[in-house]
């Protein structure tokens, strides 16, 4: 028996550093490897036809793609930098920016995109949006996406509804389609997926920020906690605490949940982007379709999803890098990523494609263009994403806070 | 009639308890298994399903074939064994001297041991997150190494004095007698009659890196990622695919419960000895 | 063991170093550099604004809700958790101690749990939680204790319960071994006396089994404790947390605010007050150890 386990022990120990000496692999010297971070709804896709006509493109260059989980990337960016160990390039979101640039992690870009001839393919108003507030452009573009309402079609035509434009003509709307489908005295569809969980933000701003809230006001002051806010707030909670129109897993539902529940018929309307058309499509065909939120107390207000690449200061390659990332904002190559994540080309020249049965998303998607808005380019934007606003949203759909104390939590946030 | 009384007794008093609990203990993997082995598809349509209508390996065929499974077995594996040899390399020698010799400072420096095993592991966390940045070992198996080692040189210290204490001292004097030196006699006789301890101890060193996620979360993930954060991205990254991720929580669990088993009772009476003679 | 000489008394120390070394290098003095770092503002994304701030981050901490909630859940943690795994560790280990033909399979099934990596064990649990395809839910409305399926995780009533009962089946094993081994060091003898004198079963458990096992009982429960009190992994898996702050403990708070928020400042401080915390339950350990380990003589 002890010689069998010795015996064990030696196969593990010298398979294990049989193994762990065999397996680094070294590129040749005069090859540059630019390590590239991104993350992709669907983890079926590949990136790697893209990849290899640039490095077919570039020769010298090889690029190390690494999908990045969702719900992990912000913090991996985030301590990947403060670690010093970052990628060279990887997909970012607008709202990390100033907290990026604040921690100096990122490369300005400007000198090299005066000499990049796509500059004047990507619509100005992405440049617009993306250029930092210190005036210099440290991100390329890669993608736009804003977010619009999904709804079943057939359940609409069953109960005979319209597509509502105002908030209280969305409310009566997912009441109606809130109900037992089987007779069993349970609820099974609820006419709303609301996401509580991180990322649900955007949900909270269709209807938050459309009647009257606002993060800054006219003078730069903190206004998330203003008696419109606190009353647009509570009308949101009450969707889920008074209407029960969303399923009682909210508080907890995030990205994944909220789809799912879609997916399988158990909500009838959620927001979301155009990524998720192709996995609806498959789920619904025709009884799926698409419509601008609906308008709040002072007009509308949907979330620009955005999605740029940004070089990393302390890449040592960073002429590779930035070419990997005007690579992929150059219009072909932009429309065969845009393939892979089903999102919007930020190119000018990509707009008069024939989108086939995605059409209607795609018209979801520009109806929402004029009121598209981004969250403030602020340092405490990211932390109010990812820990913040869910944490307070939680509590206050679970009833463990006021409408009032939620919105002074996110208040002092900034202050 | 009294021997049927006595059986239904003992199927009230022990069979059907220590059932039930075995029940609960095991009905997590259980309900896992059957899980993985249902078509993706049945679990999105919602609803428990006891017994999946077509069993399918799917699920353990898309593990492997889709997403890196084996790169982070090879991880975990390098990750167990060299934590293993470091921790053992260290407190071998730390426990023979605890064991056999009575110096200055001795028990100031066994209980150093014992306390430092106890502190809060996010205690550790932040500096070592700096030194492995510092150093440049973010990302890389050292890190892991060394992080693990901060549990594992105290624990294993202690549970191998214990095995060593077990070992008369007579041996060691004979060795001496017949010439070794004390090194030789600690390597050539001590050393081999504890190495079932040794074993047992090393193996449990290779299951708690195999195991380990907080520091494995922090201190690698990119390069470097093991079975645990593996498992954790794939919750972010599919879409609660269940089928997937249970298919993926059986076959990592396996090593680390037939490794358990061939140590166990050298682990349990390793560690009840000290609290027995309390 | 007395030698003379100057080499053999460098001896033992020699054969120390590598560990005491190591000790020093990756614990000890990363731990100083945690508590230097309580007393600084060191958020990552503010470089402007680092520096030395003196006790404002642990008079923050005592302001602070969250931190409030955090040290409140903690405590109920601790003593769910332990006393959970404590009675059913205790049934398993008095059933084990019986004489049954099957018992050593049984006992091995039993340890399972216990070496079950704590990722598979959150995301096991979590998947039978599930509020629209959960097993559990399944079973208790078949069983009529529920009426409709309950989102354990997503209620702040249930999420931190739930995540309890999990880690009560991660860690009842061990408590079973340990008493075990009590139960099986108590002579046999004490028990024929007692029948001789005529003791019933609840005498015979509270006069002799309860006695003869407290000393083993207490120091399983201290080793826990500590254990339980650190562990953040579980949780962290299973709720993050959440909902809101219904499940945040003191070591999950630290995790959180050092590797989301990077504020490596604050984060130390609660560290450090969970390590306050501790204290004296690792010494009325330590005491024990020094009374009754022979190791230490």
């Amino acid at each position: 028996m002890k010689r069998i386990l010795l015996a064990v022990l030696v196969i593990v120990i010298v398979a294990g550093f049989a193994v762990a000496g065999a397996r680094p692999e070294r590129a040749a010297p005069d090859v540059q490897t630019v390590r590239f971070w991104y993350h992709l709804d669907d983890p079926e896709t590949s990136l790697n036809p893209l990849i290899q006509k640039f490095e077919a493109e570039n020769p010298g260059i090889r690029i190390q793609a690494e999908r990045v989980p969702w719900n992990a990337y912000h913090q991996r960016l985030l301590t990947s930098v403060a670690a010093g160990n970052p990628p060279d390039v990887a997909q970012i979101k607008l709202w990390w920016q100033p907290q990026l640039v604040e921690m100096g992690a990122l490369a300005p870009l400007d000198d090299y995109i005066a000499q990049w001839n796509g500059r004047n393919d990507v619509y100005d108003r992405v440049w617009e949006l993306t250029r930092h507030s210190d005036g210099r452009q440290y991100l390329m573009p890669l993608q736009m996406v804003i977010l619009y309402m999904y709804y079943r079609v057939d359940m609409f035509n069953e109960l005979g509804l319209e597509i509502p434009t105002t908030r209280d003509e969305f409310l009566r709307v997912a009441q109606a389609l809130t109900r037992d489908t089987t007779g069993n005295g349970e609820i099974d569809v609820y006419g709303f997926g609301i996401r509580g969980a991180r990322g649900g933000h955007d949900y909270w701003g269709s209807f938050v920020l459309s009647s009257g809230a606002e993060f800054f006001d006219a003078q730069g002051n903190v206004a998330l906690d203003s008696r419109e806010a606190i009353a647009a707030n509570q009308w949101f909670i009450d969707l889920f605490r008074e209407h029960r129109v969303s399923p009682p897993t909210t508080p907890n539902d995030g990205f994944q949940e909220v789809i799912a529940n879609m997916l399988s018929g158990r909500t009838a309307m959620t927001i979301h982007h155009k990524g998720s058309a192709r996995q609806m499509i498959d789920a619904w065909g025709d009884n799926i379709s698409a419509f601008p939120v609906p308008a709040g107390l002072t007009g509308r207000w949907t979330s620009f999803g955005d999605e740029q690449n940004g070089v990393f200061a302390a890449s040592d390659v960073q002429d590779a890098a930035f070419k990997w990332a005007a690579f992929l904002a150059e219009a072909e190559n932009n429309q065969l990523w845009q393939e892979s994540s089903g999102q919007v080309s930020i190119n000018i020249s990509n707009a008069d494609r024939d989108f086939g049965d995605l059409t209607r998303f795609m018209n979801a998607t520009t109806d929402s263009a004029d009121f598209a808005g981004v969250l403030p380019a602020h340092p405490a934007t990211a932390e109010f994403v990812e820990s913040v606003w869910p944490a307070a949203m939680q509590r206050a759909f679970l009833g463990e806070i006021t409408s009032e104390q939620m919105m002074r939590d996110l208040a002092n946030h900034f202050r | 009639m009294k021997r049927s009384s006595h059986a239904m007794r003992s199927l009230f008093l022990i069979h059907l308890p220590v059932l039930l609990i075995v029940l609960f203990a095991i009905g997590p993997y259980i309900w896992s298994l059957i899980s993985s082995i249902t078509p993706e598809g049945a679990i999105a349509r919602g609803g428990v399903r006891y017994f999946p209508e077509e069993p399918t390996l799917e699920n353990y065929r898309r593990l492997f074939a889709r997403i890196h499974f084996a790169d982070n077995i090879f991880d975990s594996m390098v990750v167990a064994t060299l934590s293993m040899l470091f921790g053992l390399s260290v407190s071998v020698p730390a426990s023979y001297s605890f064991s056999r010799f009575r110096f200055r400072g001795r028990r100031v420096l066994l209980l150093q041991f014992l306390v430092i095993n106890m502190f809060p592991v996010v205690l550790l966390l932040i500096p070592l997150f700096v030194i492995m940045s510092r150093t440049g070992l973010m990302d890389t198996y050292f890190a892991l190494v060394f992080a693990y080692a901060t549990f594992t040189i105290p624990f294993s210290t202690w549970m191998m004095t214990s095995f060593f204490n077990a070992i008369p001292r007579e041996l060691d004097e004979q060795a001496q007698i017949d010439g070794c030196t004390q090194l030789a006699a600690m390597m050539r006789v001590i050393v081999p009659i504890a190495m079932p301890g040794i074993t047992a101890t090393g193996i449990y060193i290779f299951i708690t890196g195999w195991n380990e996620f907080v520091f494995a979360s922090v201190l690698t993930g990119s390069r470097v990622t093991t079975i645990p954060i593996a498992l954790q991205n794939m919750v972010g990254e599919f879409q609660i695919a269940w089928g997937l991720l249970t298919a993926g929580g059986v076959i990592s669990a396996i090593p680390v419960i037939v490794l358990f088993f061939f140590v166990q009772k050298q682990l349990i009476s390793g560690m009840t000895a000290g609290a027995v003679k309390g | 063991m007395k030698r003379s000489g100057h080499r053999a008394n460098l001896y033992p120390y020699a054969l120390l170093s590598p560990a005491m070394l190591a000790t020093v290098c990756i614990v000890l003095i990363p731990m100083l550099y945690t508590v230097s770092l309580s007393f600084m503002n060191h958020v990552l994304w503010r470089p402007q604004d680092m520096g030395f701030v003196g006790l404002a981050n642990y008079a923050r901490a005592l302001q602070d809700e969250v931190f409030a909630i955090s040290f409140r859940n903690t405590i109920t943690w601790v003593a769910g958790v332990i006393g959970l795994q404590l009675i059913l560790g205790f049934a398993t280990a008095l059933l084990l101690n019986r004489d049954f033909w099957w018992r050593g399979l049984a006992r091995s099934l039993i340890l399972i749990p216990w070496v079950t990596p704590s990722v598979i064990t959150a995301l096991m649990w979590r998947w039978m939680y599930d509020g629209n395809s959960g097993v559990i839910n399944d079973i208790l409305v078949r069983l009529g204790v529920i009426e409709r399926y309950i989102p354990w995780l997503a209620l702040s009533e249930t999420s931190l319960p739930a995540v309890m009962i999990a880690l009560m089946w991660q860690g009842f094993p061990f408590f079973a071994v340990m008493i075990l081994a009590g139960l099986q060091a108590i002579p046999t003898d004490l028990y024929e006396v007692a029948d001789v004198d005529g003791a019933n079963i609840f005498q015979k458990f509270f006069r002799i089994t309860l006695p003869m096992i407290t000393p083993i009982l207490f120091t399983t429960i201290l080793l826990r404790t500590i254990w339980v009190a650190n562990s953040l992994d579980i949780i962290f898996i299973m709720t993050g947390g959440g909902p809101g702050y219904a499940s945040y403990t003191l070591p999950l708070f630290a995790y959180i605010r050092a590797y989301q928020g990077l504020d490596f400042g604050y984060a130390s401080t609660i560290a450090v007050y969970l390590t306050l915390l501790l204290v004296t339950i690792v010494a009325v350990y330590v005491v024990r150890v020094l009374r009754s380990e022979d190791a230490m003589r």
